[in-house]
């Protein structure tokens, strides 16, 4: 009774490891094709949100960066949500990111042999080992690009992962088993503490997701159905904005009680006192 | 029947999972003893090959080579202990000085720096802001220490088979991790990774015989035939010749030696 997360910069091993110990532990699989769902039930384009998970905008663009965050809190409380079900082996959706705190999920990074790779992708695509080399280190370069954006973390720090296995010595067989072995242990069991964890995250994300529709720069925490979001606004929108907050979150299933906290938006306030 | 490699930030509980490890496997556990029989050997103070594999060496150290004497003799030690199989070592560097060997298994235990300061203090009995500052130094040390004479960063998992956080797992668990592994065809020591940890032995038995006199050197050995490799084109003189003269009549397994002259020391040389 757990979940296990398996990550890895090459997306191709993760689905393969991740389908294998799904089978080997008999766990439901859960991947990319959820996202079309939660486009559905957000009411958002299905193709940007799986574009979400790999590309970032520039950190200019602000319209396009609040955007993305909205898709990214949206997958957040789609995949939190879904893993509340337990027993689930996840793959492709960056859930590694979201279950902080939640000690029954099991981290699993994957590393792969680059050259193996390459000469793998070379011949499935028909294209030169130099050229799939090229666009495996691309790949590498934008997961953590990306990582660092959404989150402020780098994907590939081994302190994110309870275990990471390289494939270039290990192989696939052997990294499903002592992946499976790990899901009898003690400490990966479902505890009422990691539950409620899991099931205050998806809240919060949800709330967020509500929130990013029309206001940026949002950071949302919940406990116990109580939801404290924390926001910029000038001081003459203060009350506008705490009453839109209370009213937004309010509406979103599960929250009893809503806490704003609205910091002085200082650059934006020292900006207009130029005009 | 392996090789295996523990490499740990301090207070990480490497220590207990290599005894774990090496209990289970029937393996015999390697780590500060080998400083002991590499200081006997090269007569050496022990203290300062502690302090080879724990500091990064400073601009000094580094234009009189010290440090790579030191560590030619903990791996001319390490390799030739290898060599006898089935050992777990654990401690600074092994996944470094045996990276030339495909079937080591490189493992890495790493923990929570909370964790690691709560078994810093419940040891030393001193309080969490002392102990937080000393591992901090010694992690400071130990990446400073990789990246100056190897150039890699210790933290990097790419250097390692298996990357195992112990805080939410068990010693017993981290260990079933790595025995599993360990029984894999791939880890286990066949004729051709005997060979390979022998040249190995052999490369850093040279090296170490050479390196205060000759440190710029590279040594390789494929079933004995040994290359010397030296970025002077006048094959170093006089006084290398006789100095491998001298090796080669106290060494029975060399089968043939050479000097060859290159514009860099080839990666897989020692």
């Amino acid at each position: 009774m757990s979940i296990i997360i398996v990550s890895s910069e090459v997306m191709a091993s993760e689905k393969q490891t991740a389908q294998a110990v799904a089978e080997a532990v008999g766990y439901e699989l859960l991947g990319p094709e959820i996202l079309d769902d939660i486009a559905a039930h957000n009411d958002l384009a299905a193709d940007k949100l799986a574009a979400s998970l790999s590309c970032s905008p520039s950190p200019w663009r602000r319209e396009a960066n609040k955007r993305w965050l909205r898709y990214l809190a949206s997958i957040e409380a789609g995949v939190l949500d879904r893993l509340k079900a337990d027993n689930i082996v996840c793959w492709g959706l960056a859930a590694h990111m979201f279950v902080r705190g939640v000690s029954h999920a099991l981290k699993v990074r994957l590393l792969v042999d680059e050259q193996q790779e390459a000469k793998q992708i070379a011949e499935a695509q028909g294209i030169s080992v130099k050229k799939a080399l090229k666009s495996l280190e691309n790949e590498k370069r934008n997961c953590a690009q990306w990582s660092a954006a959404a989150f402020g973390r780098n994907e590939s720090d081994p302190a994110m992962y309870d275990l990471v296995i390289n494939l270039s010595q290990i192989d696939l067989d052997e990294a499903v088993r002592t992946i499976s072995s790990a899901v009898g242990y003690r400490k990966f069991q479902p505890m009422t503490y990691s539950m409620k964890t899991l099931a205050e995250g998806a809240l919060a994300a949800r709330v967020k997701a509500r929130l990013l529709a029309s206001m940026s720069d949002v950071q949302v925490e919940a406990s116990d159905g109580r939801v404290k979001v924390t926001s910029k606004a000038m001081k003459r929108e203060r009350q506008k904005k705490a009453a839109a907050i209370k009213a937004m979150a309010g509406e979103v299933e599960g929250v009893e009680f809503v806490e704003v906290h609205l910091i002085n938006y200082v650059i934006r306030a020292a900006a207009e006192s130029f005009r | 029947m392996g090789v295996i490699t523990i490499s740990r930030g301090s207070y990480s509980m490497g220590k207990a999972v290599a005894e774990k490890v090496a209990e289970q496997l029937g393996y015999d556990v390697v780590s500060r003893d080998l400083l002991l029989s590499a200081s006997e050997r090269f007569h050496v103070p022990e203290i300062r090959l502690v302090r080879a594999i724990h500091d990064a060496p400073g601009i000094l150290a580094r234009l009189r080579h010290n440090k790579q004497s030191y560590l030619a003799f903990i791996q001319a030690a390490l390799t030739e202990r290898v060599c006898q199989d089935n050992v777990v070592y654990h401690g600074l560097a092994g996944h470094l000085l045996l990276w030339q060997i495909p079937g080591v298994l490189k493992v890495r235990i790493t923990a929570d720096l909370e964790t690691r300061v709560v078994n810093e203090m419940q040891r030393e009995g001193i309080s969490a802001q002392e102990a937080r500052e000393i591992i901090m130094e010694d992690d400071h040390q130990r990446r400073k220490w990789t990246q100056s004479l190897h150039g890699f960063d210790p933290w990097d998992s790419n250097l390692y088979d298996l990357v195992i956080r112990i805080d939410r797992l068990t010693v017993d668990d981290a260990a079933d991790f790595i025995c599993r592994a360990a029984q894999r065809d791939g880890f286990r020591t066949s004729e051709k990774l005997l060979q390979t940890m022998k040249d190995l032995a052999l490369a850093s038995r040279i090296k170490a015989e050479l390196v205060e006199n000759f440190p710029a050197l590279g040594v390789k050995s494929e079933y004995g035939n040994v290359i010397i490799y030296t970025k002077d084109k006048g094959h170093a003189g006089t006084a290398l010749h006789k100095r491998l003269e001298a090796i080669r009549k106290t060494a029975d397994d060399i089968y043939n030696l050479e000097v060859h002259s290159v514009k860099s020391i080839p990666r897989e040389a020692v």
